[in-house]
């Protein structure tokens, strides 16, 4: 019983990170329409920025967040700029998921050239110390994580209700023609809803450097996991992206602990299946045919 | 293609046959030109490569649903050929283990109905993701299953027992037939309504449902076949190399070799791929004698991928034969009916 | 006279947003039904709901007396159900020929029978005559004008010979020569036994071509009548003209 508390615990510390993973990569999906590929590689590349930034200048990488994430901001508007805007409409589906891909095999070039492909952690002072509490034991680093991951997520959903840029957002996310009627500048928004989810990205790397050991290979891994929390949460809904995080993040600590790690690791893959097979839309995803 | 005015669409037209003979003369005698054996082996990994992109390009390039982790049957296509090798012995002339092959092949399209099925109930950019957890996931229980594949250790299958100075050739020509196994059969849907069926849920699935098309009955039957395939050629490479491993039989690169050939020698026809293989192959060999290390391939490969989806996004063949098809109809003063909106600069693809 | 489409208490919900509001209407066989309201009452979303391309949250439909709520929309163009959108989808990678073939239906083993056959070319030959298109058979759909796509969109979903057309819009952006081909189509058909339910904007159309006129208004059904009647119907103008 203790152990599975304790794998709860765990689960949903870790599961914050992942929520503000696939928050980022619903977002932009709901914008663009287009699921990023490259989502999981912009978090290694800001997990190994953060990675520098500790070594090289001793900066803690929660406080790297300040740095890291208004320049990956940046990048994915610029990114967008270069790659994905200059699609003709008929082809844009398709391509930008090749777009993607290539976005995220240059990244994982760049990173392979500039650190090899050695496993690199972020081993700050506290890396190994856990607190104590009520008997069970609890990891620093991964209570750290998951309260900036809260801040992140409440400073995204502050932006997205309160501000008119995150209203313009949302009116695009719920019907892309209305909302351009209502005066929103359409290239606009899929520019900054891009850097946004990117901006994520940028803020969960810090954190996921801090958690997992990682090297410009993993975002393959990483990019399966966060489709699991994605297509669970619901393509486009940011609620159940977060909803979906810490589930997943909580049924695979449990099997960790229950079970064995290795297999754990197959929990985001059983999860995906049995969300195709029986309820494709996820939890809160809306069921379109594409009529429009 | 000019369709005739009247009577059935043909299946082979004199054209078609000849390029096909010229084809087939070319493969067989092209490397006894060369008989080094680095040549061999070159010609032998583009045939095979071919092979693959030209089946991968059924499901990714008519269908229009980019399978990125394929790699993923490549490797189970390997493992299944050791493991053959293990239980059975099939080894006695050389030759044996090519003829089980279309076993291998029909085993894996088998197995690929089920997780086409599931796989192919979403979204084209989801289906892309959910290829590469099954990358992933093979690759994980390549590396875990180790009772069966010998895990991180590797696999390995008897040497064949051919002469050394021809070594590479039975395995170029195993790879050659296969490459002409695919493309016959890409040649198939394109002459037959599967390829407009295909083509239809590339333009439009929605819509295409909505015309009657059985939209995914077509799309998975695509998948398996091009699953059988690649996983035949996965059998033969692991045969060629008599060791294998699972960083190398799953890996990410393989996919993306096969998808760059497809879409820069052209998606949705049948030779596109086969010259993305012929100009692709040997050039990677080129920088890997000049640079080496494979982290330089993955830039080059992104860097190529992103300038072909923005400049020649239909690939090369298309493109040419657009420019031609414009040019004789242009000539023929048939462009009266043709509107030169900006959506209407597009590519052909059939 | 026999009510070949009845919809009763169709509701949907975008979120807080209703676009539909348990409308209600019938489409009598034989006519030329007309579905009309102001931007935004929820038209399209009325024929995504029938045609099954969006689950509804509420209501029946039934088509020829039995229900089809929830079934896909190439089970319901097989039943004989078929629809064009507001955006003229074709194929844009297949020629204009093959745009009308590969409407045509047909059974499995005909998957891998000739790309297109002799009947193909014969029974697509009649409507590319028909719809003056025959002279860009062999042009991709990608490069046909606006118009020509609207005629070849129309065209296709005629391929399988159904019985009720619901038409999204087909005169939008075309050309009033154009129209009255349009309209030429629609009424010759329908003498041939084709319904149809039309979605449009152009009230001059509407007042030619089509009898019954069926209102909504942020997705309720206000009225229905003969043109004149809805036409001088207060709760419509104020529709309308009120917001």
């Amino acid at each position: 019983m203790h152990t599975l508390v304790q794998g709860v615990i765990l689960g949903v510390l870790t599961g914050g990170v992942y929520a503000l993973m696939a928050s980022g990569q619903t977002l932009i999906f709901g914008v663009m329409k287009v699921v990023n590929l490259a989502q999981g590689a912009f978090v290694i590349a800001s997990a190994y920025l953060a990675f520098t930034l500790f070594t090289q200048f001793g900066i803690d990488p929660l406080v790297a967040v300040l740095i890291t994430t208004p320049l990956m901001f940046g990048i994915g508007v610029v990114g967008h700029w270069l790659f994905l805007r200059p699609l003709r409409r008929e082809d844009a589906t398709e391509l930008s998921i090749l777009i993607t891909f290539a976005l995220a095999l240059l990244v994982e070039g760049i990173l392979s050239i500039t650190y090899r492909t050695t496993y690199r952690s972020i081993n700050t002072s506290y890396a190994n110390k856990a607190f104590d509490v009520a008997g069970f034991s609890v990891s620093a680093v991964r209570l750290y994580g998951f309260i900036v991951s809260c801040a992140l997520l409440l400073l995204l959903y502050v932006i997205l209700q309160k501000t008119r840029f995150g209203r313009a957002i949302r009116a695009t996310v719920q019907n892309p023609q209305s909302a351009t009627l209502l005066g929103v500048d359409s290239n606009r928004v899929k520019a900054y809803g891009f850097g946004l989810g990117i901006a994520t990205a940028a803020a969960s790397g810090s954190i996921y450097g801090l958690l997992f050991p990682f090297n410009s290979g993993s975002h393959y891994d990483l990019i399966s996991r966060l489709l699991s929390v994605v297509v669970l949460g619901g393509l486009g809904s940011i609620g159940g992206a977060v909803l979906a995080g810490v589930i997943i993040g909580v049924v695979s600590s449990v099997a960790a602990v229950t079970w064995s790690p290795t297999w754990s690791e197959m929990t985001f893959f059983v999860v995906l299946i049995l969300v195709l097979l029986i309820r494709p839309q996820g939890m809160f995803g809306r069921v379109e045919r594409g009529a429009l | 293609m000019k369709l005739s005015k009247q009577g059935a669409s043909p299946f082979f037209t004199r054209a078609g046959l000849t390029r096909g003979g010229v084809f087939i003369v070319a493969l067989i005698v092209m490397p006894q030109l060369f008989p080094q054996h680095w040549i061999w082996n070159m010609m032998f990994f583009t045939v095979l490569y071919a092979a693959m992109s030209v089946s991968w390009n059924l499901v990714g390039g008519f269908a229009g649903y980019p399978s990125l982790g394929h790699a993923a049957f490549f490797g189970i296509g390997a493992y299944a050929m050791a493991s053959l090798f293990k239980s059975t012995h099939i080894l006695t002339n050389g030759w044996q283990p090519f003829f089980v092959m279309p076993l291998i092949g029909l085993g894996c399209a088998v197995i690929a109905i089920p997780i086409g099925y599931i796989a192919m109930r979403v979204r084209a950019d989801v289906f892309a993701i959910v290829t590469i957890t099954l990358l992933f996931v093979a690759q994980t229980l390549g590396y875990n299953l180790k009772g069966l594949t010998g895990g991180a250790q590797g696999a390995g299958l008897s040497v064949a027992p051919f002469r050394l100075d021809i070594f590479e050739q039975p395995f170029y020509f195993a790879a050659a037939f296969l490459l002409l196994l695919a493309m016959g059969i890409a040649y198939f849907v394109t002459k037959t309504k599967l390829g407009m069926a295909l083509t239809s849920i590339r333009a439009d699935e929605d819509k295409a449902r909505g015309v009657g098309v059985r939209t995914t009955g077509v799309k998975v039957m695509a998948f398996a076949v091009s699953v059988g395939i690649t996983g035949m050629a996965g059998g033969i490479w692991a045969y060629y190399l008599g060791f294998i491993y699972p960083q190398f039989a799953f890996d990410p690169l393989i996919t993306i070799a096969i998808v760059l050939m497809t879409f820069l020698g052209g998606r949705a026809t049948v030779w596109g791929p086969v010259l993305g293989a012929a100009i692709l192959m040997p050039a990677q060999q080129l920088l890997a004698y000049y640079v080496g290390g494979s982290q330089i391939y993955l830039i080059a490969y992104a860097a190529i991928f992103l300038l072909i989806m923005l400049l020649l996004p239909r690939g090369i063949l298309p493109t040419f034969l657009n420019k031609r098809r414009m040019a004789s109809m242009a000539t023929k003063g048939d462009l009266s009916g043709v509107s030169t909106s900006p959506v209407a600069t597009g590519g052909i693809n059939s | 006279m026999t009510e070949l489409l009845r919809v009763e208490n169709l509701t949907k919900k975008f979120d807080e947003l209703i676009a539909v509001d348990n409308c209600s209407f019938s489409v009598e066989e034989g006519s030329i039904t007309a579905l009309i309201g102001p931007n935004g009452s929820g038209k399209t979303t009325v024929f995504n709901l029938i045609t099954g391309y969006l689950p509804s949250n509420g209501g029946t439909v039934e088509f020829a007396g039995s229900p089809i709520h929830g079934q896909s929309p190439g089970t319901l163009y097989r039943k004989g159900l078929t629809r064009t959108f507001q955006q003229a989808r074709v194929f844009a990678d297949l020629t204009v020929q093959e745009n009308l073939v590969v409407a045509g239906g047909g059974s499995w083993t005909n998957l891998f029978g000739r790309r297109i056959t002799a009947e193909d070319r014969a029974r697509a030959a009649e409507l590319l005559d028909e719809f003056k298109l025959s002279h860009v058979a062999d042009l991709y759909a990608s490069e046909l004008s606006w118009g020509q796509r609207k005629l070849l969109e129309f065209a296709s979903v005629l391929m399988s010979k159904p019985r009720l057309v619901l038409l999204d819009e087909p005169t939008a952006g075309v050309n009033p020569i154009l129209i009255e081909t349009m309209a030429t189509h629609i009424r010759s058909y329908n003498a041939a036994g084709v319904t149809f339910l039309i979605v449009e904007h152009d009230m001059s159309f509407v007042m030619r071509v089509c009898d019954p006129v069926i209102v909504l208004d942020r997705g309720k059904t206000i009225a229905m009548g003969n043109p004149e009647t809805v036409q001088s119907d207060p709760r419509v103008l104020d529709a309308y003209l009120g917001d």
